[in-house]
């Protein structure tokens, strides 16, 4: 049994007499410790997917499944404690008037942790920033070390599973580099299941097992990560992806 | 045939600790041809694009012993002539077009702007125009397009908007800073692709500013790599993968590979004399 299985979901957004179906009846099943990415071009609803497992989305059709039981609505602590996420833009998703400290210690304290000294210090070890950033602000750090603070809270409450939405396209190549070397050495210590949303072909190979190829809130089509090497897709789709990605340019 | 020619510029900024140099002498000739800055961010690429057009507001300064762009010393030239040259001759597409375009103006009404206030157009002709432009960048329906404010556009359409407005005066150099970062894969090819066929069609200069090292070297001709605002390598753009200097091999090797090896990615080394 898959750790994450989502059936059918479908997700419509709805304002002013108008709707937007942005996922139409997606199915996909992770199984525990690996990892899997979705790729697709803006407005596919490859995100879409994480936010509706958050509870972020309006769900309108399907089901939504961790560990064989249904997700909760709301979804409340025990959902938080194994399934979090990582956004985007750290410049956005990070508290502006919130010290690394705060940051970290808000999710101890909403799950009544204790040891939170000791916590912190160590989840800023974990993500390799220096201890006596504990108490800066994000706008002192650099774009990379904010995405360390973003994944540091995500770990806080010790997850199984972390939905990543392209945390790197932010980034520089170098730092993007080392940022997925943590995200590897993370997952690879603590067992984690990773769910990474990224338009960049090469970024999900390097990361995920097996690949899902979305269009206009489709899948089109599954890929393992040897398939993808050896270009054996079905779809038009996905060898136009395929083809327009920049990594292609360093093939002999 | 040289269009652009600049020699040692220097860019500096007085802040409260001292002076920060972001461009620290810069030399580089440009031609009719595509010629891409690669840089990581801070390394001084987009402030050398923007002292083309010597858009640094103090405490900023722009230093250099020649900047010469068709025969006019763009360090010499006053602010009125400046002007001229800004847009007319020289245009530059910046990297956002969420914060590039105003927000509070209807498209064809942007793009009317410069016709009319620049080219004395009548209203209808402009809007032919304007048009036309869009047509130019391949947007399917202007129309609805120039009745659009930028918000409801996506971000594949709003740089499309802003590469059309910059090519309606028909400029010689195009510094394009980023103009695809915001934008996906597929959209990106044919930003691009529209790009290339206007350096070729009208026999532009472009500078292409960005941080996608193979973005670049599939695009344009030459390649400069900067590195905390000096140019560390200057090379062709087919021989990118045989770069020789460790900044320029460092940047290639730390890109993951479809089918490339599961191992970490090598960090980039920032020890070595060079780096400095």
């Amino acid at each position: 049994m898959a750790l994450i299985e989502i059936e059918n979901l479908s997700v419509t957004y709805r304002s002013k007499g108008r709707s937007v179906t942005a996922v139409e009846s997606v199915s996909l099943g992770v199984e525990a410790r690996q990892s899997f990415g979705l790729v697709g071009e803006s407005g596919s609803g490859k995100s879409t997917i994480l936010r509706a497992i958050c509870g972020l989305a309006p769900v309108t059709g399907g089901t939504i499944r961790i560990g064989g039981d249904l997700v909760p609505t709301p979804r409340g602590r025990a959902f938080s404690a194994r399934v979090q996420m990582v956004f985007q833009d750290p410049y956005a998703s990070l508290h502006p008037r919130h010290t690394l400290d705060r940051t970290l210690s808000e999710p101890l304290a909403i799950h009544g942790i204790g040891q939170t000294d000791a916590r912190v210090m160590q989840a800023l070890d974990d993500v390799g920033l220096p201890q006596s950033f504990r108490f800066r602000y994000p706008h002192q750090l650099s774009g990379g070390q904010r995405q360390r603070v973003a994944i540091a809270r995500a770990l806080m409450l010790r997850p199984e599973i972390l939905l990543l939405d392209e945390p790197t396209s932010a980034l520089d190549a170098s730092v993007q580099a080392e940022t997925l070397n943590l995200l590897n050495r993370l997952r690879t210590e603590r067992g984690l299941t990773f769910l990474m949303v990224s338009h960049d072909l090469a970024v999900i190979d390097h990361m995920c097992d097996r690949i899902l190829v979305m269009q206009n809130g489709r899948a089109v089509e599954e890929l393992s990560r040897q398939d993808l090497a050896s270009a054996k897709m079905k779809t038009d789709y996905a060898r136009s992806l395929f083809s327009a990605s920049a990594d292609r340019m360093l093939e002999p | 045939m040289t269009l652009l020619s600049v020699r040692n510029l220097k860019v500096s900024f007085d802040t409260e600790t001292g002076v920060v140099e972001a461009v620290r002498g810069v030399s580089f000739d440009l031609g009719r041809e595509r010629l891409g800055i690669v840089g990581e961010s801070g390394s001084g690429k987009t402030m050398t694009g923007r002292s083309v057009l010597r858009l640094i507001r103090p405490p900023g300064r722009i230093e250099a012993d020649e900047m010469r762009f068709d025969g006019v010393d763009l360090m010499g030239a006053s602010e009125t002539q400046m002007r001229a040259l800004r847009g007319r001759r020289i245009a530059m597409v910046m990297q956002d077009p969420k914060y590039s375009l105003n927000p509070v103006m209807k498209v064809g009404a942007q793009l009317m702007e410069g016709l009319r206030q620049r080219d004395g157009l009548t209203r209808a002709a402009a809007h032919i125009k304007a048009v036309e432009a869009l047509e130019a960048v391949q947007i399917r329906d202007p129309e609805r397009v120039m009745l659009a404010y930028p918000h409801e556009l996506s971000g594949g359409m709003g740089q499309r908007v802003m590469i059309a407005m910059m090519l309606i005066p028909n400029p010689d150099l195009l510094i394009a800073d980023e103009p695809t970062s915001a934008l996906d894969v597929t959209v990106q090819a044919e930003v691009l692709a529209i790009l290339d066929g206007l350096v070729r069609d009208r026999g532009m200069g472009l500078i292409f500013i960005s941080h996608d090292l193979r973005l670049v070297a599939r695009f344009c001709d030459r390649v400069l790599v900067m590195y905390r605002g000096k140019i560390v390598e200057e090379l062709a753009a087919r021989d990118l993968l045989h770069a020789r200097h460790p900044y320029t091999q460092g940047l290639l090797n730390c890109l993951p590979r479809i089918g490339g090896p599961r191992q970490p990615l090598p960090g980039l080394d920032r020890s070595a004399d060079w780096a400095v």
